[in-house]
């Protein structure tokens, strides 16, 4: 009988003792040793434990009784030192072993972050047992709480147990969303959304600098300052194969143990299985590979013909409630395209990927169920083409369901839920109809269906049209884009109304038919977030436009122009000197604006770093004159030098430049400040323009001098320059919450009314609150975008990716 | 395993009923009485309407109701149940979105030996209460839970509460922060079953079952998720038995599915009513009695959950 002698009593070599065992149980004398005192367990069940979910004694795998009967000589509780591949012989802590076959199964140990304090008492990895168990006493403490980082499946399994103990929990994730590496950012923002309902705190873009405390974890400090108590801090940031023993016996190593796909190493007596190995470049984490390893390597053993091959996975979160899915890949790419199913009530979010008419991708959350079928097509490479349009909603719906969405309307019964969140049936809107209500504003103003979330719009108008037959007109209203069905009016009211701070909770929660929005919705979304959250969500550049992502508009030849802010047209010798010695410097055609700046042109990408540097260092900012912000305050020269000016109209304009500068708004915004009526500055045709008078000021907006030209209307006739700044900031602000992305104010204005304008700013509690809610967004966004940019790492970003010139000179 | 006590125990609940609307009134589909034929008899010859009695009331409500000390009350079967020894009782109504579909009512007797509990959880100004609930002799775990809230996500009905979702909890009475814990570690309450009953309105409630291991509420605790329901089929994802241990299947193992109207789990699938059964083929493991209680989200069985005597 050979001698088989086996090193770890993990998930993976367990399977290959099963294998020995029902097939060829008197092939091998075994010994198996294990440095942890106890045989195999499942460990993928230990999240379920440390939640009181499943107790230790469910999820052993092999017991004493289980190892008797195999005869298997056990060694637990006992390292191994070293394997002598000379004289075929293991050695453990309590003696050595001859072997004829040996196995590897020594898994793979937790990565710890070798933060300061990392070693303190108190901060457990996730990994077995031990870490278990240390979890739970540390939840039997009154008031205890629990910092865990790493977003990822192991950290929010314990994230979720410790919570279900009792514990205040706050998860540190240092990426953008959670479990980035199985989910795209809508599942990561629902799983994120699930789990602070269950009470746990979830910190995303975290990055933890201490880990602080006398004799054990006291507290975790952040890298922004923040510091959260602690008294238990569980790392669980990813494991690492545990192949010292390996490679002190001299095995060929990489990342982990090489296996060849039989499952043998670089020595022929010698086979590795399990976390410790890597196989064609690959190494591993989950159990359903692990167990194909175990099966090939048992019938390698014993001599049969076997092959070990890749096959794509799938991944569960063990968080009872938390239900997602994800398996092959489902990064955006050409030539790949998207199906999205949302459903907001549900809090459900699925999405596949196609390419050449083959499902590469799945990510699902809320709705699980048919993730095995999904995760089969994309195994077998099913061709989906035929099944493209019902694909989404599962098999259940292969073979042709009525696609005609008035049919399934009319085939509602009364009592069908319509609304979810106001709790009206078709049968309440039915009604509502036959007493009068003939459009969506009528249901919405007698029933409240579609008044809050607004998702159900489409299917209340179904109603509406079912019910009414030809007298029902479909609205046209315009959806932002075809991304969604919801206007630009309704998203920013939804936004302010169920409190969507991110761009994940706006396609979600909005039901977004795409993943992540298009070219055209998310400039505007991320419009509004910013400006409804300047203190919650964070601007997203990638959903800029070109110029406001440069920071400098491109000109038709592919150079850039750059123009510093000139408060109030203002300037200076020193000013032009600099401007004259960049323009030298970076061979640019200078120009004056018609908004009394000076512009220089023909900017190459990779020189605006420096000519911001250069500009900044002459003590001038970015004029923003790419931006859809404010551009310009126009000015005459006022009382100070002209025998008509009536006030400081230069004064006043450099007052409101300083104050507005920086601020996004839906479209550009100019303004003009006229120290007579004789209009020098071209205040009149400004979005707003300010024509200073003996007493006072009169404030207009809603001009323009574009492709439209329009006269303002007077706002409000203001008697000193403060009122006159308060007004004008407070307009902005308005226009900055409500306007529709890329209408001028003079647009917005035709579809509020003035009047409403007017009425609203002339309360005075409500122009202080705009004031107030301006200045707090500018303390976010007024920066010089030049100077944040201008530093040598920034300005990587604008190198060119490939030297042309020298490619084209070869 | 602490629940793997198998020998025959007095239960705790002694009978189990559904009632089912029909027209204007509540009548009764099926129930288990045990030995107890003089109460199945009054019961079968009962009816009620809505708001009338207990599960009249709990239709009427919307909500679980706990009632303890029939004499005096509004309970209709006064007589009887005092005959039969049976002194409280739980309603649970089962709602499909607005639509009553039944109310499980469980009965118990009064007994100084036997330990568990059934209780209703209710939110009330973000966190959940206990609303009332049945213990029989573990007074002092009794008190402690009328003085003990639970947040989002904490303990078993914080965790079915902000997960929406049945859970089954082992070993309650350890590795807990919650002061209830130790007093269930010393009432000798093991395993604990809480679920959602979703009610229209959106009042959230939890309804839990502790059970103890001398006189356990059942010895096989079932939870099937049905939300793959539109393809009509339930998948086991949790239970732990007396005679048969754990019922979970692992990550790489084949999923334990019923279809519809395939056994009495599926009949609960199938119907979304209650099923009491006793005595019929198809019970697992050999047990006498359960019970399937459907639980409907989004106007649909979303899980159910099952246990066996």
């Amino acid at each position: 009988m050979q001698k088989l002698v086996v090193i770890g009593a993990g998930m993976a070599s367990g399977r290959v003792l099963e294998h020995l065992r029902d097939t060829a149980p008197d092939a091998f004398e075994i010994t198996l040793f294990n440095a942890e005192p106890r045989g195999n367990y499942n460990r993928i069940m230990l999240s379920p434990v440390l939640s009181g979910e499943k107790s230790y004694e469910e999820i052993v795998t092999h017991d004493d009784g289980w190892y008797g009967a195999g005869k298997v000589n056990c060694r637990f509780g006992e390292k191994v030192i070293s394997i002598d591949r000379d004289r075929k012989v293991v050695v453990g802590e309590k003696g050595e072993v001859s072997y004829d076959k040996l196995i590897i199964g020594t898994g793979s140990s937790p990565f710890i972050i070798p933060l300061p304090g990392h070693d303190k008492p108190g901060v457990v990895a996730y990994r077995d047992l031990e870490d278990t168990n240390a979890m739970i006493e540390a939840a039997g403490k009154p008031g205890s709480r629990a910092v865990v980082i790493g977003g990822g499946l192991l950290g929010l399994e314990a994230a979720a147990g410790l919570r279900l103990r009792g514990m205040d929990v706050t998860v540190l994730h240092i990426m953008g969303h959670l479990m980035e590496r199985q989910l795209d950012e809508a599942a990561g923002y629902l799983l994120k959304k699930d789990l602070e309902k269950r009470g746990i705190d979830v910190l995303l873009r975290a990055s933890t600098k201490e880990i602080r405390g006398r004799d054990r974890v006291e507290d975790v400090l952040l890298e922004d300052g923040t510091v959260l108590p602690a008294d238990i801090v569980v790392m669980a940031v990813g494991i690492r194969p545990s192949v010292q023993l390996a490679k002190d016996a001299g095995l060929d190593c990489g990342r982990a143990i090489i296996v060849d796909a039989q499952m043998q190493t670089s020595d022929p007596a010698i086979y590795a299985v399990g976390e410790c190995v890597e196989f064609d470049g690959n190494i591993f984490g989950l159990v359903a590979p692990l167990y194909d390893q175990a099966k090939v390597l048992a019938r390698s053993l014993l001599g049969e013909v076997d092959a070990f091959a890749m096959r794509e996975l799938s991944t569960k979160l063990k968080v009872t409630g938390c239900d997602l899915f994800s398996a092959g890949d489902f990064a955006e790419g050409e030539g790949r395209e998207d199906i999205v199913f949302r459903d907001p009530a549900r809090g459900v979010y699925k999405r596949l990927v196609i390419e050449e008419d083959r499902l590469v991708g799945a990510v699902m959350y809320g709705d699980t169920g048919d993730g095995n079928w999904y995760f089969g097509l994309i195994k077998d490479g099913t061709d989906v083409s035929a099944m493209r349009e019902t694909l989404i909603f599962g098999p259940a719906y292969q073979g042709g369901a009525s696609a005609d969405p008035l049919a399934a309307v009319a085939a509602l019964p009364d009592d069908a839920e319509i609304c979810g969140c106001n709790g009206v049936c078709k049968g309440d809107i039915v009604s509502a109809i036959e007493a009068g209500a003939g459009d969506l504003g009528a249901i919405r103003a007698t029933t409240k269906a579609s008044a809050s979330c607004g998702t159900c719009t489409g299917l209340v108008e179904q109603v509406l049209a079912v019910t009414l037959g030809d007298d029902f007109q479909m609205p046209a209203a315009q959806p932002v884009c075809g991304c969604t069905d919801l206007t630009h009016e309704d998203v920013r009211r939804l936004i302010k109304a169920q409190e969507l701070k991110s761009q994940p909770a706006v396609w979600q929660e909005l039901g977004w038919k795409t993943p992540n929005g298009c070219h055209v919705c998310r400039p505007a979304v991320n419009f509004y977030l910013l400006a409804d959250w300047p203190l919650d969500y964070q601007d997203d550049p990638q959903s800029r436009f070109v110029n406001e992502r440069n920071h400098a508009n491109i000109q038709k030849d592919g150079t850039y122009s750059v123009m510093p802010r000139m408060w109030g047209g203002m300037t200076n010798a020193q000013e032009l000197r600099a401007i004259a010695d960049a323009a030298d410097k970076y061979n640019a055609v200078v120009k004056v604006t018609g908004g009394q700046r000076i512009d220089l042109l023909g900017i190459k990408k990779e020189d605006l770093p420096a000519i911001w540097s250069d500009m900044n260092d002459a003590g001038m900012v970015s004029g923003h004159a790419y931006t859809k912000g404010l551009r310009t305050v126009k000015t005459c020269v006022g009382s100070d030098w002209c025998r008509f000016g009536t006030q400081d109209s230069t004064g006043l304009g450099i007052i409101l430049e300083k104050r507005l500068w920086g601020s996004w708004t839906p479209h550009k915004v100019k303004l003009g400040v006229s120290g007579c009526p004789r209009n020098c500055a071209e205040a009149t045709c400004k979005d707003v323009g300010i024509i200073c008078v003996d007493s006072g000021y009169q404030i207009g907006v809603g001009g323009a001098a574009g492709m439209d030209v329009k006269e303002v209307e007077r706002l409000h006739d203001a008697r000193t320059e403060e009122e006159t700044i308060e007004w004008t900031v407070a307009f902005v602000q308005l226009y900055r919450e409500h306007a529709k992305y890329l209408d001028r104010a003079y647009k917005w204005i035709a579809k509020v009314g003035l009047d409403w304008v007017r009425d609203t700013l002339a309360d005075d509690a409500e122009r202080a609150a705009l004031v107030e809610r301006f200045d707090i967004s500018q303390s976010v966004y007024q920066k010089d975008p030049w100077a944040e940019r201008a530093s040598p790492e920034a300005a990587r970003h604008f190198k060119p990716l490939a030297d042309l010139t020298l490619e084209a000179a070869e | 395993m602490e629940l793997a006590l198998d020998r025959p125990v007095k239960t705790f609940v002694e009978v189990t009923e559904v009632w089912v609307p029909k027209g204007d009134t509540l009548v009764l589909a099926e129930g288990y009485y045990g030995t107890l034929t003089a109460f199945e008899e009054a019961s079968r010859q009962t009816a009620f309407a809505k708001g009338e009695g207990l599960p009249g009331k709990a239709w009427a409500e919307a909500r679980p109701v706990v009632l303890k000390g029939f004499d005096g009350s509004y309970f209709k079967r006064i007589e009887a149940a005092r005959e039969a020894g049976l002194t409280s009782a739980v309603a649970i109504p089962v709602f499909a979105g607005k639509e009553l579909k039944a109310v499980l009512v469980v009965l118990c007797g009064d007994d100084e030996n036997r330990t568990g509990a059934i209780e209703v959880w209710a939110e009330k100004d973000g966190v959940l209460m206990l609303d009332d609930g049945y213990y029989g002799a573990a007074k002092h775990f009794e008190w402690v839970s009328q003085h003990t809230q639970f947040p989002r996500g904490q303990g078993l009905p914080g965790g079915v509460w902000s997960a929406e979702t049945p859970i089954l909890m082992r070993d309650l009475g350890s590795g807990y922060r919650f002061v209830r814990a130790e007093s269930a570690g010393k009432a000798g309450l093991t395993t604990g079953l809480g679920l959602p009953v979703p009610v229209p309105g959106g009042k959230s409630f939890v309804l839990t079952l502790l059970s103890a291991l001398g006189t356990p509420i059942a010895r096989r605790f079932e939870i099937w998720d049905a939300r793959r329901a539109g393809r009509g089929e339930a998948v086991l994802i949790d239970g732990i038995c007396a005679r048969e241990g754990p019922l979970w299947t692992g990550e790489a193992e084949p999923e334990r599915k019923v279809s519809a109207w395939q056994g009495l789990v599926g009949r609960a699938l199938g119907t979304g009513v209650p099923v009491v059964e006793s005595g019929v083929p198809g019970l697992s493991a050999g047990y006498d009695t359960m019970t399937a209680l459907p639980i409907h989200r989004a106007g649909e069985v979303s899980h159910i959950v099952a246990w066996y005597c």
